[in-house]
C-alpha cells in the first residue's frame, strides 16, 4: 500500500521532477537575453504616467555574446534616435557578471563620452518603468530560485535575493512559458510584502525559429506609470563584430551595422 | 404694516400667556424632531443612508468654493505636476558634536520612514528622506553615479559621517532635507489627501516615542496645523460651549438670585443652538471651522433677550405680585425693541451670505436662523415658562419693595452717576469720546491684515515649537509654488500651419523626391497638417496629434515607404522639441534670475526648480568641477542631461517640476513663515520682478498652494465682510429710520455700534493683534449687539419721556430700569465669554476677548453717549 502511494506520487510529479528548477531558470536567461551570437533590433518605449500622458523614445540596440562560458559577458550597444535632442546619444554596456558592469554614455551636443557607474543596476532606464537590469538580465545566482507551482502552461518561480540591501524588493514571482522557457509574466513583492511592480508580456513572435517576445510592459503601480517596450526588426546572428562595441564608436555610430 | 405687526405682537404674547403648555410641547417636539434628524442619520448612517449625516470638514481650502479662479488653478496644477501636501518632520539633533550625522540619529531616521511609507495616505513612493533619495556623484573611474544616499542604517559613525560630505555638495537637498548647520534633517511625507494629517501626525508621534536617543522629532507643515486645528476644535467647542454657559448661569444667579427663573433663558439658548446646528446638519451643510463657532454665537445673543424680559420682570413684579399683569406689563413695552434688535442681527449676519467664502455663507445664514429660533422661543417661552412657575417660586422674585431703591447697591449708585453726569457734562463726555475715536482711527490705520494657521495655536503648543524649531534649521516648511507658462493659444494660428506645411517641403532629399512614393507621401502630409491642425487646441497638441498619426503610418507602411515615414517622424518630433520651452537655455537663465531674486527676501528659505537639476547633472558631466554648475548653452544639453537625471532611482522627481511637454514648470518656493503677509511680499516682489524684468517670452507667472491659497481667501474674505458690513450696516440705519419714524433717531441709534467698531478695530491695530478670521468675523457680531443696546435704550427713553415730558426726570428713570437691564446684559454676556480666554487655542481667545469687548464697549458706549448726545439734543429730539 505504501509502495503504491509513493508510486502513485513520482508518477504525479514527473512532469515536474523532469527539469530541475535551475535548469528552467537557466534556460529561461537563455532565451530572454543571449539568443544566437549576436542580435539586434529597433525599439520603441512609450512611457505613460498616472494621468495618461505619454512619453516616447526610439533607439536602436546591438548585442553581442563575448563571454567564453556560456551565457556570460555580453556587450549591448544602444543608439538613441528620438526624442529630437537626445538624437545620436549611444550608450554602450559591457555586462560583467560577477563584477560591476562598464557603462558609457555619449553626449552628442557637448560631445562628450562619459562613464556612468553601473553598480547599481536597478536605476531607471532613461526614465521609464525598466531597470537597467531589466534591459541586460539579472544575474541568476543573486537570487534563490524555488518552484512554487507547474501549471498546464508555465511554471512559477520565487525568486528571493541573496543580498537584500541593494534591491527594492523582497522576491518576485515569474510565470516562465514551459515549451518556450519565455517569461511570460513577473510580479514584484515590496518589502512589507505588496505587489508594487509587474512586467507582462504583450506578444511574442517566432523569429528565425526562436519565439522572442516583441511587446512587453512594465508597470509600477506605485506610481501608477507603465512602460510598453515594442521590438521590431529583430535579427539574430547578424555578424557584428566586437570592435563595434567600443568608445569609439560611440561618437561614430556604426552606420552600416544599424541599417535594417 | 403697523396693524399687522400689533396683531403679530398680541397673538404671539397672547398665546405665551394663555397657552403655555402647548408652548411648552410644541418647543419640546419641534426641538427634538430636529435633533432626531440631524441625529440618526448620523448614529445611524446604513439606515437612513438617503439623509445628511454630519460631516466636519476642517480643511481651511474650503474657504473659497471649488469653482473659485486661484483654486481651480491649484488644483489643476497639483495634479499636473503630481505635487502632494507635505508632513514634515524635522530630526533635530543639538547634543552630539556631529549634529544628526551620527549612527543612532540616522537609524532614527531610517526607521522613522520605514514607518511611516506603511501609514494610510503616505505617498511612499515621493517621499523625501535619506533613505529614499539618490546622490549624484563622481564614482571611482570618473563616472556618474547615482546611489541611494542612505540605503541602509549606517553601521558605524563614519559611515554616518560621510552622509554629511555627500548632501553638502547637493544644492537641491540642501537646506530642504539636509540643515545647512548639519543639526537637523528633515522628512518630507507627500500625503494623498489632508484630512490624513491628523492621523499620520498621531501615529507619528507614538512611533516617536519608541526611538530613543537624543534627537528631537518635530512635525510640522500646513497640512499637520490645519487637521490638527479641526480636531482639537472640535474638543474645545465641547470644552468651552459648556463653560461658556455653566458662567453666564452662575452670573444670572448672582443677579436674579432665583434657581428656577433663570433656567428658562439657558433653555432657550440651547433649543435655539440645537435647532440650529440640527438644520445645519439636515440641510446637508459640514461642520466647518466657521460654523463650529455658530453655538458660542447664539448664545449670548439667544440669553440677551430673556435677560432683558427678566431683568424688567424682576424689578417690577412686586409692585403688583399678579404675573399675567407683569408679563403683560413687559412683553408690551419689549416686544417691538426685540423684534427690531433680533431683525437688526439677523440682518447684520444674513449679509455674510454675500461674501465669496462658503464656510462664512453658511456662518452667517445659521446664525441667521438660530437669532431667529431665540426671538421666536424668547417671545414665546419665556412668559410661558413664567406662567407656569408655581406661585411659591415666584413668591420672592425681584425687589421687594419699590421704593428702597438707594439699599440696591453698587450697580444702581453707578448708574445714577451715569444718569447724572450724562445729563450734567454732556459736552465733557462726547470730547473724551472725540479723542477715543481720534485715537481708534489711528490704530485702524495700523491694522495688519494677516492670518496664519499655525499661530491659530498658542505659543506652548508642540505645532507651534515645531514650526519654530524646523523654520530656524531649515528652508522652510511652508510651500508656495510659482507657475510659470506660456500664454494659452485660442487655436493654432495659420501662419504656424503654412510654416509646417513648407518645412515638409525640405524633409526629404532632392533624390528622395523624384520617386512617386515620396510626392503622394507629401501630399498626404500636407493635407494632415491642416485637417488636424483646425481640430487642435494648441501646437503642442497639434504635433502630439501628428505624432500618433505618423505612426500609425509607418507601422502600415510598405518597406520602400518605411524609411519615408520615419523621416517625417523625425522632422515632427524635432519641432515638438523645438516647442519645449523650459529646456531653452535663455528661459532657464530667467528662472534663476527670478530665484535669485527671491532667495535674497528674508522669508524665503529658498528655492529649487528645474534650474538646479539641470545644474547639477551638468556639473557631475564634466567631473563635479564646481565651474560647470550653471545652465548648459544649448537646449540639446539641457535635455541630455535631463535624460542622465531620469536615469536615476526617482525620474520622477523631475514631473514636479515641470510638465513632461516642458509647456509648464514649476519653482517651489520654501517660505519660512505661513503668515499672510509674508507670502503676500514674496507675491509682490515676483511680480516686481517680472515687471522690471520681462521674461524672454510671452509667460504667464502664476502662484499656486497652500500658502498662497490662505492668502487668497483671506483676501476674499476680508474685502467680503467689509461689504457685507456696510451693506447691513446701510439696511439696519433703514430699519432703525423706520423703526422710529425719524431720520434723527435713526442716526442716533447707529452711534454706539460705529463707536464701538471704531473702538475695538481701533485697539485691535493698536496693539498690533493681525486682522485674522475670528477679528474679520466678529465685526458683524458687534453690529447686531451693540445696535440692540441702542434699540432698548433709544425705544424705553422714548417712552419715558412720553410720559414724563421732561428730559431730567426721564433721564433718571431710563438709569433704573432699562439701563439696569442693559448693564446686566453687558456683565451677563460679556463675562461669560471669557472662559474661552483659556483655550489653548488662539481664535477662541481671539473671539472671547472680543465678544466681551465689544459687549463691554457697546454698552458703556450706549450708557454715555446716547444720553449726552440726547440732553445737548433734547430740543430736535423730542419736539
Amino acid at each position: 500500500m505504501k509502495f503504491l502511494t509513493m508510486l502513485l506520487l513520482l508518477t504525479l510529479n514527473w512532469n515536474a521532477l523532469a527539469i530541475s528548477v535551475d535548469e528552467i531558470v537557466q534556460k529561461t536567461n537563455h532565451n530572454s537575453y543571449y539568443r544566437g551570437k549576436d542580435g539586434r533590433a529597433e525599439v520603441k518605449m512609450v512611457i505613460k504616467d498616472s494621468q495618461g500622458r505619454e512619453r516616447k523614445r526610439s533607439f536602436t540596440i546591438l548585442r553581442l555574446n563575448t563571454g567564453k562560458n556560456k551565457d556570460g559577458k555580453q556587450k549591448f550597444y544602444v543608439y538613441f534616435k528620438r526624442p529630437s535632442d537626445v538624437k545620436k546619444m549611444a550608450f554602450l554596456v559591457w555586462k560583467q557578471i560577477n563584477q560591476e558592469d562598464d557603462r558609457w554614455m555619449y553626449f552628442p551636443s557637448l560631445d562628450l563620452v562619459k562613464r556612468i557607474a553601473g553598480a547599481d543596476k536597478r536605476t531607471s532606464f532613461v526614465g521609464s518603468d525598466f531597470f537597467y537590469e531589466d534591459v541586460s538580465g539579472r544575474n541568476i545566482d543573486a537570487d534563490k530560485h524555488e518552484l512554487l507551482e507547474t501549471s498546464d502552461n508555465y511554471f512559477v518561480i520565487k525568486n528571493t535575493p541573496k543580498d537584500v540591501v541593494p534591491v527594492e524588493f523582497s522576491y518576485f514571482k515569474m510565470w516562465i512559458h514551459k515549451t518556450s522557457f519565455l517569461p511570460i509574466k513577473s510580479e514584484y513583492y515590496d518589502k512589507a510584502g505588496k505587489l508594487y511592480r509587474t512586467y507582462e508580456v504583450a506578444k511574442v513572435d517566432t523569429i528565425q525559429d526562436k519565439p522572442t517576445v516583441t511587446k512587453a510592459i512594465m508597470k509600477d503601480l506605485n506610481k501608477k506609470t507603465e512602460t510598453e517596450l515594442s521590438y521590431s526588426k529583430v535579427e539574430y546572428d547578424v555578424g557584428l563584430s566586437e570592435d563595434i562595441f567600443t568608445e569609439r564608436y560611440l561618437r561614430n555610430p556604426p552606420v552600416k551595422e544599424m541599417k535594417f | 404694516m403697523k396693524k399687522s405687526l400689533w396683531n403679530l405682537k398680541s397673538i404671539l404674547i397672547h398665546v405665551a400667556v394663555e397657552k403655555p403648555k402647548a408652548v411648552l410641547t410644541s418647543m419640546l417636539v419641534i426641538t427634538l424632531g430636529i435633533l432626531a434628524l440631524a441625529a440618526a442619520p448620523t448614529l445611524f448612517p446604513e439606515r437612513f443612508p438617503e439623509f445628511p449625516k454630519l460631516t466636519v470638514d476642517t480643511d481651511p481650502e474650503n474657504m473659497l468654493p471649488h469653482d473659485e479662479e486661484s483654486r481651480v488653478f491649484h488644483d489643476h496644477m497639483k495634479k499636473e505636476l503630481d505635487l502632494n501636501e507635505i508632513v514634515a518632520v524635522g530630526v533635530v539633533n543639538e547634543k552630539n558634536p556631529n549634529g544628526i550625522y551620527n549612527k543612532k540619529s540616522l537609524t532614527n531616521i531610517y526607521k522613522l520612514v520605514e514607518y511611516a511609507k506603511t501609514l494610510e495616505g503616505v505617498k511612499s513612493v515621493d517621499i523625501m528622506a535619506p533613505s529614499m533619495l539618490d546622490n549624484i556623484e563622481q564614482g571611482s573611474l570618473g563616472e556618474v553615479k547615482f546611489d541611494w544616499l542612505l540605503p541602509a542604517p549606517p553601521k558605524t559613525e563614519e559611515e554616518a559621517l560621510s552622509l554629511r560630505d555627500k548632501v553638502k555638495r547637493l544644492p537641491f537637498l540642501k537646506g530642504t532635507i539636509f540643515s545647512e548647520d548639519d543639526k537637523a534633517i528633515a522628512i518630507f511625507l507627500p500625503i494623498t489627501e489632508k484630512h490624513y494629517s491628523y492621523e499620520i501626525y498621531t501615529q507619528l508621534r507614538d512611533e516617536i516615542q519608541k526611538l530613543g536617543g537624543d534627537d528631537d522629532f518635530h512635525i510640522a507643515g500646513l497640512p499637520v496645523a490645519e487637521d490638527t486645528f479641526g480636531v482639537e476644535m472640535f474638543k474645545q467647542m465641547a470644552i468651552s460651549a459648556p463653560l461658556a454657559m455653566l458662567i453666564i448661569f452662575s452670573l444670572m444667579l448672582l443677579f436674579f438670585k432665583k434657581l428656577s427663573m433663570i433656567i428658562s433663558p439657558m433653555i432657550v439658548a440651547m433649543v435655539s443652538v440645537i435647532s440650529t446646528m440640527g438644520l445645519l446638519v439636515i440641510s446637508g451643510n459640514t461642520v466647518h471651522i466657521m460654523s463650529s463657532m455658530i453655538p458660542i454665537f447664539i448664545m449670548p445673543i439667544a440669553v440677551l433677550d430673556a435677560v432683558h424680559i427678566l431683568s424688567d420682570f424682576f424689578d417690577s413684579y412686586q409692585k403688583t405680585r399678579d404675573r399675567k399683569k407683569t408679563i403683560l406689563h413687559v412683553m408690551d413695552a419689549l416686544f417691538a425693541p426685540m423684534l427690531y434688535t433680533s431683525i437688526t442681527t439677523i440682518a447684520g449676519f444674513a449679509s455674510l451670505a454675500l461674501t465669496p467664502n462658503p464656510p462664512v455663507q453658511v456662518f452667517g445664514t445659521f446664525v441667521a436662523l438660530g437669532v431667529a429660533f431665540a426671538w421666536i422661543w424668547t417671545i414665546l417661552f419665556i412668559p410661558s415658562y413664567i406662567m407656569l412657575l408655581s406661585d411659591k417660586s415666584l413668591a420672592n422674585f425681584g425687589l421687594k419693595q419699590s421704593g428702597k431703591i438707594h439699599k440696591v447697591g453698587l450697580i444702581d449708585q453707578f448708574l445714577g452717576w451715569t444718569g447724572h453726569v450724562t445729563y450734567k457734562h454732556p459736552k465733557f463726555i462726547l470730547s473724551i469720546v472725540g479723542i477715543i475715536s481720534l485715537i481708534s482711527f489711528y490704530g485702524i490705520s495700523k491694522i495688519v491684515i494677516n492670518d496664519n494657521p499655525t499661530r491659530w495655536f498658542a505659543k506652548t503648543h508642540p505645532i507651534r515649537i515645531a514650526d519654530k524649531v524646523m523654520n530656524k534649521h531649515l528652508a522652510g516648511t511652508y510651500m508656495g509654488y510659482l507657475s510659470l507658462q506660456p500664454k494659452p493659444e485660442e487655436k493654432v494660428s495659420d501662419e504656424y500651419l503654412d510654416s509646417l506645411v513648407k518645412r515638409a517641403e525640405s524633409i526629404f532629399t532632392p533624390e528622395q523626391l523624384q520617386s512617386e512614393a515620396a510626392q503622394n507621401l507629401l501630399k498626404t502630409l500636407k493635407t494632415q497638417i491642416i485637417t488636424v491642425g483646425k481640430n487642435s487646441n494648441n501646437r503642442d497638441d497639434l504635433l502630439m496629434k501628428m505624432g500618433d498619426y505618423l505612426e500609425e503610418q509607418i507601422d502600415n507602411a510598405s518597406s520602400n515607404e518605411e524609411e519615408l515615414w520615419d523621416k517625417v517622424i523625425s522632422a515632427f518630433d524635432a519641432y515638438r522639441t523645438e516647442l519645449q520651452i523650459f529646456k531653452k537655455p535663455e528661459v532657464l537663465h530667467y528662472m534663476e534670475g527670478l530665484q535669485n531674486h527671491l532667495n535674497q527676501l528674508k522669508t524665503v528659505g529658498k528655492t529649487s526648480s528645474l534650474v538646479e537639476i539641470v545644474k547639477t547633472v551638468h556639473r557631475e558631466l564634466f567631473g563635479g568641477k564646481e565651474e560647470y554648475y550653471r545652465i548648459p548653452d544649448n537646449a540639446n544639453t539641457v535635455g541630455q542631461s535631463l535624460i542622465t537625471y531620469q536615469s536615476s532611482h526617482r525620474p520622477q522627481d523631475l514631473w514636479h517640476f515641470v510638465t513632461p511637454n516642458y509647456q509648464k514648470t514649476n519653482i517651489w518656493v520654501q517660505l519660512k513663515s505661513g503668515n499672510n503677509q509674508d507670502m503676500q511680499e514674496v507675491v509682490d516682489e515676483t511680480d516686481r520682478y517680472a515687471k522690471l524684468n520681462p521674461p524672454p517670452m510671452d509667460l504667464e507667472v502664476k502662484w499656486f498652494g497652500l500658502t498662497y491659497i490662505n492668502l487668497v481667501w483671506q483676501q476674499e474674505m476680508v474685502t467680503g465682510m467689509l461689504e457685507a458690513f456696510l451693506g447691513s450696516f446701510a439696511i439696519v440705519l433703514l430699519m432703525m429710520v423706520f423703526l422710529f419714524r425719524s431720520f434723527l433717531w435713526g442716526i442716533l441709534s447707529m452711534i454706539p455700534l460705529s463707536v464701538t467698531i471704531l473702538f475695538i478695530y481701533g485697539t485691535v491695530g493698536l496693539v498690533g493683534k493681525d486682522y485674522d478670521m475670528p477679528v474679520a468675523v466678529l465685526s458683524s457680531l458687534s453690529l447686531g449687539l451693540a445696535v440692540d443696546y441702542a434699540i432698548h435704550f433709544l425705544a424705553r427713553s422714548r417712552e419715558i419721556y412720553k410720559h414724563t415730558q421732561n428730559w431730567e426726570k426721564a433721564i433718571k428713570e431710563i438709569f433704573s430700569e432699562p439701563a439696569r437691564a442693559i448693564f446686566r446684559n453687558v456683565i451677563v454676556v460679556g463675562v461669560g465669554f471669557t472662559p474661552l480666554l483659556l483655550s489653548p487655542l488662539v481664535p477662541y481667545q481671539t473671539v472671547g476677548t472680543l465678544i466681551a469687548g465689544i459687549l463691554l464697549s457697546a454698552g458703556f458706549v450706549t450708557l454715555f453717549i446716547l444720553p449726552a448726545l440726547m440732553t445737548l439734543m433734547k430740543k430736535r429730539l423730542f419736539k
